[in-house]
């Protein structure tokens, strides 16, 4: 048992602070064109673009640990916003199920994100029973291409989305896993239509989409036919260990506190108030505690085993942690907590506060909702069922 | 001992149920959230005409003389269907300082029109350093030569401001920052000159206003009450406040386990109904358990505030600290058990929630509360 970082890892950490610092945004200058470039430079020097690929794909080939010190110091520095759902969700399934051809045709822009993905996976009676799903997809006779019709629904940006990578059911009879064929579908064409949901943090992000008799080519199928489900397992669990974002709380917490500290109470600040204070500290003493789960689960990576129990918990205990943060922080901004997108009134992180926490409550829900990941735990963990 | 309601109180709560029933739907609410009032004159209307408005005036001056309990029924009420129109602020709050301070002629000049629907009030306490305390009052009222006040200073968070006819406002006419003494009360019409209204829409759909005050003038008349002493009368005014908004929110809280309790009924997932599962069960037993603790409460706040106000306040601090924690848990439960559908403004179940948070920081939060208990 060890956990100081090695001379090598030590150096590498110092680059990565280097490489952050030298390319962070200068204020006054164009995001978009800052943000495109920053993918080159990272590109450059050797897949700091894609960390999580493989070396086979042009990623940094990193040991674990070098992924923790990447997240570490990337979720403190400013770096260029990035979507999960081509880079991390779509990618490794292309990688590990799609053919070469696809490989060429769609890492390269995923990669440079030129295009954007959406995930159709849940529709109105396929939520947690994901298996559930009916959109139909029907092979022509000549075998062609494929006759899409079908509702999917809460789909992630869908209205900026280019492609979406959908769930098809192929087959009705039989066990239901066994009928869902993994298909990419373009967006922007006509049979899709994309309708607004707003959610209760008063944002547009999720949509529900129709699809009306869309051909799909049978080039755009991933791997074969009826076995979608289990493509989309594995790609599950990628989206899951994204989730629990510890590196991310650690440095929200920081900000809590120094907002917090900057609501006056007396001669003191909120933080000197003894409730609002030990809330902080239970907080940051559970979170103290599972970076550490995060870290086991990494020297476990590392070693080339199996994940182990650990990592089944950090997506249940991440998610809570982050939601406590924006619980805190709505609580720290008081009366002003309420005040709707308003832009000049009380200090600036309290105006956001009940719209980030109810925002917040998604956590909890999307990428497996918590009961089921219980479920996941009690069977597969503490083997409590079979 | 008994807690059923009188013949009249039965009434009341059927006419404000079948009020509810008639012009509540929530595609009709949301349309109210999205006008420039943000509720509406007619339901304010048909609330003075069926006597509402005068629920909490005394029969001495022309209103019902009801109390504490028959606002509770109401507000129960109100809050299941979401109502939007200021009863809370205006009626409750404002109208009990009025009655409480007011003159002869500060009564008879407000009050009838109150009680009519023809002008609505609202109460500016809180201020942007102020958070809960009450007492934490910078707006100031210097005297003028000719017997009236200058008032300067910014008020947060005033609710309705923007419809109100008029204010209450604290205002600091003597004494420190955080002195309960040299705190006073005036009725400020809101056209007077100087007065600056920024009004906002908050979170759960109703509308509040930062409102500056920069040399207003206000005549004698304008003072409640004596000079320098209304913090009771203030602190008061925040007692039944927190009674009716408790009671609006322990409403809520029992729409919200019911409504969700009946969706797992009728959603399935893994080819059964979502209620059969034992966690699901449990939590709803949970969500139902914990409301009762808030009607038990809320009953008891209540009626200790009607048989002896002065003895109530550490039941009333428990109350608001239980009801805020309460409606933490039953919201962030019933949003999950709906699952995505809880995410959206489709259904009421994230109207309620959004009130209920709403609510917790009003009048002080529930670790505010707690640490008063406590003390
Ligand atoms: C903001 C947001 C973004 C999303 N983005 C996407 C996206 O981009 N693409 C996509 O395909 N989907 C997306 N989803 C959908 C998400 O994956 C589903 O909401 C989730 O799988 C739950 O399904 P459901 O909403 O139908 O809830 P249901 O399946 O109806 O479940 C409701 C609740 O019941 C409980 N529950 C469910 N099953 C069990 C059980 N077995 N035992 C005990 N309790 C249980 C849970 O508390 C659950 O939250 C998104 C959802 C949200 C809220």
């Amino acid at each position: 048992m060890d956990i100081n970082l090695t001379q090598e890892e030590l150096s590498f950490q110092a680059e990565v602070k280097e490489f952050l610092s030298e390319n962070a945004h200068k204020p006054g200058t164009d995001y978009n064109e800052w943000r495109l470039n920053w993918f080159k430079v990272a590109a450059s020097k050797g897949g700091w673009d894609v960390p999580k690929w493989p070396e086979a794909f042009g990623g940094p080939g990193w040991s674990p640990t070098q992924h923790y010190i990447w997240e570490q110091e990337t979720s403190r520095a400013q770096t260029p916003w990035d979507l999960p759902f081509g880079l991390s969700m779509l990618a490794p399934v292309l990688m590990n199920y799609g053919s070469k051809e696809q490989q060429n045709r769609f890492l390269p822009d995923i990669r440079d994100r030129l295009v954007n993905w959406c995930q159709g996976y849940s529709e109105p009676n396929a939520g947690s029973d994901l298996a559930n799903l009916k959109t139909k997809a029907a092979l022509s006779e000549d075998g062609t291409h494929y006759l899409v019709n079908g509702t999917k629904v809460w789909t992630t940006l869908a209205h900026i989305a280019d492609w979406m990578f959908c769930l098809t059911r192929t087959n009705d009879t039989g066990k239901k896993q066994e009928g869902i064929t993994f298909l990419l579908i373009p967006m922007k064409q006509e049979g899709i239509e994309v309708k607004p949901i707003i959610t209760l943090g008063g944002s547009h992000s999720v949509n529900m989409v129709h699809i009306t008799d869309v051909k799909v080519p049978v080039e755009n199928r991933i791997g074969e036919e009826n076995k979608g489900w289990g493509y989309a397992k594995g790609l599950l669990a990628h989206e899951r260990t994204g989730l629990a974002g510890i590196s991310r709380s650690i440095v929200a917490l920081e900000s809590l506190k120094n907002q917090a500290g900057s609501v006056k109470r007396g001669n003191g600040s909120l933080m000197d108030e003894p409730t609002f204070k030990l809330k902080v500290a239970e907080l940051e003493a559970d979170l103290m505690a599972v970076e550490y789960t995060e870290l086991r689960s990494l020297a476990n990576a590392a070693s080339g085993n199996e994940p182990g129990p650990e990592s089944s918990i950090l997506k249940l205990k991440g998610t809570e942690i982050q939601q406590r943060l924006q619980r805190l922080t709505m609580e720290a901004g008081g009366i002003y907590s309420s005040a709707w997108g308003m832009s000049n009134v009380g200090p600036s992180f309290a105006r956001s506060g009940m719209s980030g926490y109810l925002s917040s409550r998604a956590f909890t829900i999307y990428g497996g909702a918590s009961e089921v990941q219980k479920d996941v735990v009690a069977k597969n963990v503490l083997g409590l069922k079979k | 001992m008994n807690f059923e309601l009188s013949e009249t109180q039965s009434i009341l709560k059927d006419s404000v149920e079948r009020f509810i029933g008639e012009s509540y739907s929530l595609d009709k609410r949301q349309s109210l959230v999205k006008s420039e009032l943000g509720f509406s004159q007619d339901n304010w209307k048909k609330m003075a005409e069926l006597g509402w408005l005068s629920i909490t005036v005394p029969e001495s001056t022309g209103g019902f003389g009801g109390n504490q309990i028959d606002s509770m029924i109401m507000m129960e009420e109100f809050g299941k269907g979401l109502v939007l129109e200021p009863f809370f602020i205006s009626s409750v709050v404002a109208g009990q300082i009025l009655c409480d301070l007011g003159n002869q002629a500060q009564k008879e000049n407000w009050l009838p029109r109150l009680v009519s629907g023809d002008c609505q009030l609202t109460f500016a306490y809180a201020e942007e350093q102020s958070r809960f305390d009450l007492e934490d009052v910078l707006t100031r009222a210097k005297p003028d030569e000719e017997g009236g006040f200058i008032i300067d200073g910014t008020k947060s968070m005033v609710l309705h401001a923007a419809s109100a006819d008029a204010m209450i406002v604290s205002c600091r006419t003597s004494g420190g920052q955080y002195e309960k003494n040299g705190i006073s009360l005036f009725l400020v019409p809101k056209d007077l000159q100087g007065i600056h209204i920024d009004s906002f829409e908050t979170v759960d759909g109703q509308r509040a206003a930062e409102v500056r005050f920069e040399s207003v003038r206000v005549d004698m008349n304008a003072l409640l009450g004596g000079e320098g002493n209304a913090f009771s009368t203030i602190k008061r005014a925040q007692q039944s406040g927190i009674l009716a908004l408790c009671a609006e929110a322990t409403g809520i809280m029992e729409s919200l386990y019911k409504d969700t309790a009946s969706y797992t009924q009728d959603r399935e997932q893994f080819d059964r109904p979502m209620s059969e599962f034992q966690v699901i069960q449990h939590r709803l037993v949970d969500m139902f358990m914990e409301y009762e603790q808030c009607k038990s409460m809320l009953l008891r706040a209540t009626l200790e505030f009607v048989h002896n106000p002065d003895g109530s306040s550490r039941s009333i601090h428990a109350l608001k600290y239980l009801v805020g924690k309460t409606g933490k848990f039953i919201g962030e439960n019933a949003i999950q058990l709906h699952g995505g559908m809880g995410m959206t403004e489709e259904l009421n179940i994230a109207h309620y929630f959004k009130r209920l948070l709403t609510i917790d920081i009003l009048f002080g939060n529930s670790d505010y509360h707690l640490e008063k208990f406590a003390a």
